[in-house]
């Protein structure tokens, strides 16, 4: 693969890598025909990222003749790219280079005053995880401008892990979350709610509180605002994940989290989330139509108590094996309750980008240092 | 115990902030006293903090547009809460462009000073954030440890001079020398002093002034009238300590001084208009 890129664009590209440095620490490269992809998947993952530039954003776009039905994915150690986008302010062209039989990828970057500074890298072949998120089937759908999320939190300091984001028809709220009991008495509380008139898109099929790591998000969040675009945010349920994305005419980035699950209210059915292919409703429809969820919405308009639930616990760990079996997330008309405890899906990409191959990484929270298994299965290629 | 309280000025909220972000760097955590027509931010020299004292008074009807309180008893119409001053300033960081902030003593997980404020959008309806602040109250058989100090019998009293000035001085001292010595004398003339094995460095400044009581002495009848102008008094402290007190320093007080005891303590004052901040560093060997 042979790309150019021009003046701003290093410096949104430069962006792009940052905001996946606070993911993880690899970086792949992952040259297709609809576009270049950068991804980042954490070492837990349980985050997991991916900036996709279209061919447009670049000056020039060539995929290689090697790259005709093979795709090479590139990884690389994030702490040695990163450095490389660091000082943007005298480059004015950089071109980014993949040579597969020397397994190097030479970025150059072009400054003022007819300076050429030249790096090669290595890279690992490797086969690019892809989170298959459905966010077509998420009941609940915010979307906002970056500076409204920015202001959501900029009232949790920056060391703040993990925060609980919660819906009703009625206000979105965010407040913070901590595990630990030891220090519960001397913890700051925050929260903070808006009207949903604030979101210029907003969506609820499913009353929810969902707990994800805020750090891995604000690399995300600050790409959003230095570019002016709106955020949607894409949920469910606790325990599914939870997809951010924003994209404009040449770029798409998206960030998938996976959320505790909330282990406290065993009542929460599964069976609200198989069902959520039938038309969620908007704000002002607050009675669900299906019947199968009249009992998760309750009366009162009141905003849902804090869970603050307790991680994975192996039982329900081995459920969500069990579970596996089923292909969820690819029929809709399906009445099977789907597990609900799922959070994030991979897939080794295949060539023909398949739809939907049952492959299942459990969601493992970074803090739970009990729950460092994590399964993953892959399916083979169909 | 009840406490409730709203600030709606932003200015008054802005210089509430800025106090308690003050208070912050001095201190990790202070006591937070409360009356029906103050507050007081209270640190007691313990060996704890390096025999550190500091004590802060706010009147309240300058920032509080109401203000309603009552006491653990009718004799006792006070309320003494221990706080960390950074969770405060960070939660009101965050609300100062708030209609109005509302602080209430509350009982959540443990008791709590919420800070919860409305804050205006572009559309009809107002953004709430609500800090729940953990504080822990003070039994009233501890009060005695957080009253306000006396004035020191002191030896010189003078003004400072300006503090970014002696921020920046006693800046490049720490590099060279862990103890600092403050002189001063009744003349206008203060020194900042250090003195090592390998270098020693004397910062001079004059024409400060001195407070008129100076001259009429403390409480006590501190210097006496025949005290020689010209006569240092001087106090060797840590000059970590000296360099907290003016990290934490935003806004320039409308009078700055500083009492000497000789060889016992050094005692900072600075007064704003609704505020007062006073100091006191003791002497080291």
């Amino acid at each position: 693969m042979n790309c150019v890129l021009e003046g701003n664009a290093v410096k949104a590209f430069g962006k792009a890598i940052h905001s996946l440095s606070r993911i993880g620490d690899e970086l792949c490269l992952d040259p297709m025909s609809k576009g270049l992809a950068l991804r980042s998947v954490n070492s837990a993952h349980s985050a997991y990222a991916c900036f996709l530039f279209s061919p447009m954003f670049f000056q020039k776009y060539n995929l290689g003749p090697e790259q005709g039905s093979e795709t090479v994915q590139c990884k690389l150690l994030m702490k040695s790219i990163l450095p490389l986008f660091r000082c943007l302010a005298t480059v004015e062209r950089c071109q980014i280079q993949i040579n597969t039989p020397n397994d190097r990828v030479k970025i150059q970057f072009f400054c003022r005053h007819g300076i050429t500074k030249t790096h090669d890298l290595c890279f690992e072949e490797s086969e690019a995880l892809q989170a298959a998120f459905a966010s077509h089937l998420c009941p609940n759908v915010l979307k906002a401008p970056a500076r409204v999320l920015g202001e959501m939190v900029m009232h949790f300091p920056v060391s703040q892990e993990e925060i609980t984001l919660s819906i009703t028809p009625l206000r979105v709220s965010l407040r913070n979350y901590f595990e630990g009991r030891n220090d519960h008495m001397k913890i700051m509380y925050t929260e903070m709610s808006l009207h949903p008139d604030e979101f210029d898109y907003f969506q609820i099929g499913v009353e929810s509180n969902i707990t994800f790591c805020l750090k891995e998000l604000r690399g995300l969040l600050s790409f959003a605002e230095s570019h002016c675009l709106p955020v949607s945010v894409h949920f469910g349920a606790a325990g599914k994940p939870v997809c951010f994305s924003v994209e404009d005419m040449i770029l798409e980035a998206t960030v998938v989290l996976s959320t505790l699950i909330d282990s406290e209210s065993p009542s929460q059915p599964a069976e609200t989330l198989t069902v959520a292919p039938r038309t969620p409703t908007r704000c002002a429809d607050v009675v669900p139509e299906s019947p199968g969820e009249a009992a998760t919405v309750p009366a009162g308009m009141e905003l849902v108590a804090s869970s603050q639930g307790s991680p994975i616990e192996d039982p329900a760990l081995l459920l969500l094996l069990h579970h596996l079996s089923e292909p969820h997330y690819q029929e809709r008309a399906n009445s099977t309750p789907a597990s609900s405890i799922c959070s994030l899906l991979f897939r080794a990409k295949s060539p023909e980008s398949g739809e939907g191959l049952p492959v299942l990484a459990c969601c493992s929270d970074e803090e739970e240092a009990e729950e460092e298994d994590v399964m993953m299965m892959r399916s083979p290629t169909l | 115990m009840k406490f409730r309280g709203k600030i709606i000025d932003v200015a008054c909220l802005n210089h509430f902030t800025r106090v308690i972000t003050t208070i912050s760097k001095l201190t990790k955590m202070c006591v937070l006293r409360l009356t029906p027509l103050n507050l007081f931010f209270v640190l007691s020299g313990k060996v704890a903090n390096g025999g550190v004292s500091m004590w802060c008074e706010l009147s309240q009807e300058n920032f509080f547009d109401e203000f309603q309180m009552e006491g653990v008893s009718p004799e006792d119409n006070e309320i003494c809460l221990e706080v960390t001053p950074e969770n405060l300033s960070r939660a009101l960081k965050t609300v100062q462009n708030a209609r109005a902030v509302k602080l209430k003593l509350t009982s959540k997980h443990c008791p709590c000073l919420t800070i919860a404020a409305e804050l205006p959008t572009l559309s009809s309806a107002s953004r709430l954030v609500t800090h729940d602040v953990p504080v822990e109250v003070i039994p009233r058989r501890l009060w005695h440890e957080f009253k306000e100090p006396g004035m020191p019998d002191f030896d010189v009293s003078i003004y400072l001079p300006p503090l970014k000035t002696m921020k920046n001085v006693i800046d490049r001292m720490k590099n060279l020398s862990n103890f600092l010595v403050v002189e001063a004398n009744l003349s206008g003339q203060m020194n900042l002093k250090i003195d090592t094995d390998l270098v020693s460095v004397s910062t001079h400044f004059k024409d400060l002034g001195n407070p008129p009581w100076g001259a009429e002495g403390s409480q006590q009848g501190g210097p006496s009238p025949s005290r020689d102008p010209d006569a240092m008094a001087r106090t060797r402290v840590d000059i970590r300590k000296l360099q907290q007190f003016l990290v934490g320093q935003q806004v320039n007080p409308s009078k700055a001084m500083c009492n000497i005891v000789h060889e016992r303590v050094v005692h900072l004052i600075l007064l704003h208009e609704d505020v007062s901040l006073q100091y006191f560093i003791p002497a080291v060997a």
